[in-house]
């Protein structure tokens, strides 16, 4: 069931909040192996549901997210309810305010029904998270969600909530997004407000939903996005109609496939993914247009200084609780204390440049296609990955192909484009221009109503 | 050397700056961030000098008149 389908049972009595909430706490439970919680707020998530039917009843109508089960990652402040970043250091940190994202759920009728697991401070790939364990992929227990926000992803693809927010400096919303086969929206930066959201980075931020549909994706960022002035960065921009209609076309529409880079070093199974979903795109009057991208490598390098430094600043008043840290958090922390000043305002320097050397990629193509990951989940615990015969660190080669949209704050939204030969969802990443996400999501519905990916379940 | 950039000797620059790392963990991420600035180091030298840092800071926005 999707959020428009369940927003149509509620409006027309078929079902109740309380039920929906009830049959996601039921999931939660049943499913505890996935690990995808941290908490679980029962009694809060049935009190809220009882109230929005109450609304309901009364004819107070928050709009399509009234009445929905919903999940935070554990990054997004809830006053009074503990917020623990996936961290040891964070364990007892109970907020006394919400984030700008919880406030606007709240306001639209979400019930929240608990806060997800994650890689240890947003600062990975896998979620096996030391301090509240692994999260397992719900295609395959014994391989990652992906991650940052793996929690998300699995709470999604396992049919618990209609949508988990997660949060995104180097694909931490688009990598689980892949992994779990589900949709994941990074929006543009200043789209969506960072206010109240546990930071890892300062620049590289993104907060968005992971949602079974690219409809219910589009119904989410319309509730939370608008401008706050409580974070600088909140664009003043309008936030418009991002649902698409029942029936989209996309006549006239170019998109990019990128001649280089992109497909470079990826499991050819990911990428003949890719390959049909752009045929397909071609058979429903895209035009799919060949595009050469500025160095993506170089775009990947200055994330990682950028990303590495501002953590490191971040949590240097923890810096001498090392123990406390998971061993590959503390070493990734240690690098960034070891980065020099200039690097990382030369890196903010390039960044500049880079930006500007990407628009001209949008002169020629309204959005471009990829593969979101090179591959489909690794295995639990597995460090490297091995392509065309070299091995590759396993968070690098994850990240390799979504780290630098975050370097240029471009929109982007990983869509489920198949399944590998194992069973294992692959996924496809549409990066558009700057606050075009009602287009993203245009030719992310055409492509998901043009197929049955997102209808195909895990056996859980 | 890593790529033809000299490398940087990571832990007397963590000794120097007393940062408290400990010998087996330095070890454990010199090779990675020799790599990260083999990569890096070229790109910064390539900046134009009039180019300024991406990061935000706006008086307007802390209400200072």
């Amino acid at each position: 069931m999707t959020i428009q389908q369940a927003a149509a049972g509620l409006r027309e009595r078929r079902v109740s909040a309380a039920e929906l909430t009830e049959a996601a706490l039921d999931r939660a439970r049943r499913l505890t192996e996935l690990n995808a919680f941290i908490t679980v707020l029962e009694d809060r998530a049935r009190k809220q549901a009882r109230q929005r039917d109450e609304e309901l009843a009364r004819g107070q109508d928050r709009g399509p997210l009234h009445g929905i089960p919903v999940a935070l990652k554990d990054v997004f402040c809830t006053k009074g309810i503990r917020t623990t970043c996936g961290s040891r250091i964070f364990a007892d940190y109970v907020p006394d305010r919400d984030a700008a994202v919880v406030e606007r759920l709240e306001a639209a009728g979400a019930v929240l029904i608990g806060k997800t697991n994650m890689h240890e401070l947003a600062f990975g790939i896998t979620s096996s998270n030391p301090h509240f364990g692994a999260v397992r992929n719900p295609w395959d227990l014994q391989r990652i969600p992906g991650g940052s926000s793996g929690g998300s992803g699995a709470a999604v693809a396992a049919g618990m909530v209609f949508m988990a927010m997660g949060s995104d400096t180097g694909g931490s919303i688009r990598i689980p997004a892949a992994f779990c086969g589900t949709v994941g929206l990074k929006p543009t930066f200043g789209r969506v407000s960072r206010y109240g959201v546990m930071p890892l980075d300062f620049t590289l931020d993104h907060m968005g939903p992971l949602t079974r549909c690219v409809r219910d994706a589009a119904i989410t960022l319309w509730a939370i996005a608008g401008h706050d002035p409580r974070d600088d960065t909140s664009s003043r921009r309008p936030v418009e109609p991002y649902v698409p209609p029942r029936e989209v076309s996309l006549a006239g529409v170019r998109i990019g496939l990128p001649e280089n880079f992109y497909f470079e070093r990826v499991d050819p199974e990911a990428a003949a993914a890719v390959h049909r979903m752009a045929r397909l795109a071609e058979s429903l009057g895209a035009h799919i247009v060949p595009v050469r991208v500025p160095d993506i490598a170089a775009m990947n390098t200055v994330g990682r200084i950028i990303v590495q430094a501002e953590a490191a600043a971040l949590m240097e008043r923890y810096a001498n609780r090392r123990e406390d840290f998971g061993a590959d958090v503390r070493a990734l922390l240690d690098q960034g204390r070891l980065l020099p000043a200039t690097d990382y305002i030369n890196a903010q320097r390039l960044r500049r440049l880079m930006r500007n050397q990407f628009r001209g990629v949008f002169g020629a193509a309204d959005c471009l296609l990829t593969p979101t990951t090179p591959s489909a989940a690794p295995r639990i615990g597995q460090s490297t990955v091995e392509f065309d015969g070299a091995e590759e660190d396993v968070r690098l080669a994850s990240t390799r192909l979504v780290r630098a949209v975050n370097v240029l704050g471009l929109p982007a939204l990983s869509l489920p484009c198949g399944f590998d030969r194992q069973g294992l969802p692959l996924g496809l990443q549409i990066i558009g221009r700057p606050f075009e996400e009602a287009f993203l999501f245009r030719v992310a519905a055409a492509l998901e109503d043009a197929t049955d990916f997102h209808d195909r379940k895990p056996a859980l | 050397m890593s790529g033809g950039v000299k490398c940087r000797d990571w832990k007397r620059i963590a000794e120097g700056l007393q940062l408290g790392i400990p010998e087996a963990d330095l070890d454990r991420i010199t090779a990675v961030l020799d790599a990260l600035e083999a990569a890096f180091r070229p790109l910064a030298a390539s900046l134009p000098f009039e180019v300024e840092p991406a990061v935000i800071f706006s008086c307007e926005t802390e209400g200072i008149p």
